[in-house]
């Protein structure tokens, strides 16, 4: 901080201060932090896309035994349920860096559209799962077709 | 008792400025885990979608340069409804020292995960150091 020229205050100033203070204060706390559309952060985190056929469903978990996976879908509920199981490490081994992390998830999502249950088809390919759901034929676009009165 | 642990997701970060990019896509910085055995040094990279082919390594004097390429090709016809993670490639290096045998470094990919082998050199493992008796 520079040198400030000394000028003479008067009782008020520190308090008109004090409330400049204050209502900075509050900006900080009301602007909420951006989030990015990132409506949750749950494990495994998943992408949910569709085309006119199917609803696919993508999750990131490198480092899974398909064993290890359980997907079931109860009407237009998808679950994904697992566990994600350290390399068994020899007892003489140290860890110098642990970033990942390990252990049981289980998470449920609402499917966008009605799907054909019976059809389903899920592949694991490079740490990626891949949930496809056929769509249901109720929920497939159907041409309207117009009769001439 | 044993304790059931949870994964927990942190949103990816974007990699250091340090590394070269080229091509399109962001280069995202991927976790991983670093453990040492008499032996050896092991680190573990996550890297989901990165397959055999698409990853490269490399040792510059002393870093060791990891990069992995993740294709979108699947996406084509698609139409994204909900996404909670980003699709990129990944960039890690790591800076290593002379205690680390370079011409033996073993690299495999399984299941979008990276495992790279450190064999120590031998100038540096353990050893015992027998007493003689006079």
């Amino acid at each position: 901080m520079g040198l400030m020229k000394w000028e003479r205050t008067g009782p008020l100033d520190s308090l008109t201060h004090i409330q400049k203070e204050m209502s900075d204060l509050l900006d900080i706390l009301s602007s909420t932090p951006p989030m990015e559309g990132y409506a949750s952060m749950e494990f495994p985190p998943i992408i949910v896309s569709a085309n006119e056929e199917h609803v696919f469903v993508r999750a990131e978990l490198p480092g899974i035994k398909i064993a290890d996976l359980d997907i079931q879908v109860v009407d237009d509920v998808l679950t994904i349920k697992g566990e994600r199981k350290s390399v068994a490490v020899t007892a003489k081994a140290t860890y110098l860096r642990r970033e990942r992390n390990y252990g049981t998830f289980a998470r449920s999502i609402m499917l966008p559209e009605k799907v054909d249950i019976e059809t389903v088809s899920a592949s694991y390919k490079n740490g990626v799962l891949l949930v496809k759901l056929p769509k249901a034929a109720e929920a497939k676009p159907k041409q309207v077709v117009i009769q001439k009165a | 008792m044993e304790t059931k642990e949870h994964p927990t997701v942190e949103k990816k970060k974007i990699a250091s400025d340090k590394c070269v990019v080229t091509g399109k896509g962001e280069w995202y910085f991927p976790l991983s885990d670093i453990y040492e055995t008499p032996d050896n040094f092991t680190i573990l990279i996550d890297m989901p979608g990165v397959g055999t082919d698409n990853i490269s390594i490399d040792l510059r004097d002393n870093e060791l340069v990891i990069n992995g390429e993740v294709s979108q090709e699947a996406y084509t016809d698609e139409k994204v409804v909900y996404n909670e993670y980003n699709i990129g490639h990944y960039h890690r290096h790591f800076v290593i020292s002379d205690a680390i045998n370079r011409d033996k470094i073993e690299a495999k990919i399984s299941d979008g995960v990276l495992s790279l082998v450190l064999p120590k050199a031998e100038h540096v493992k353990p050893r015992k150091i027998e007493v003689k008796t006079e």
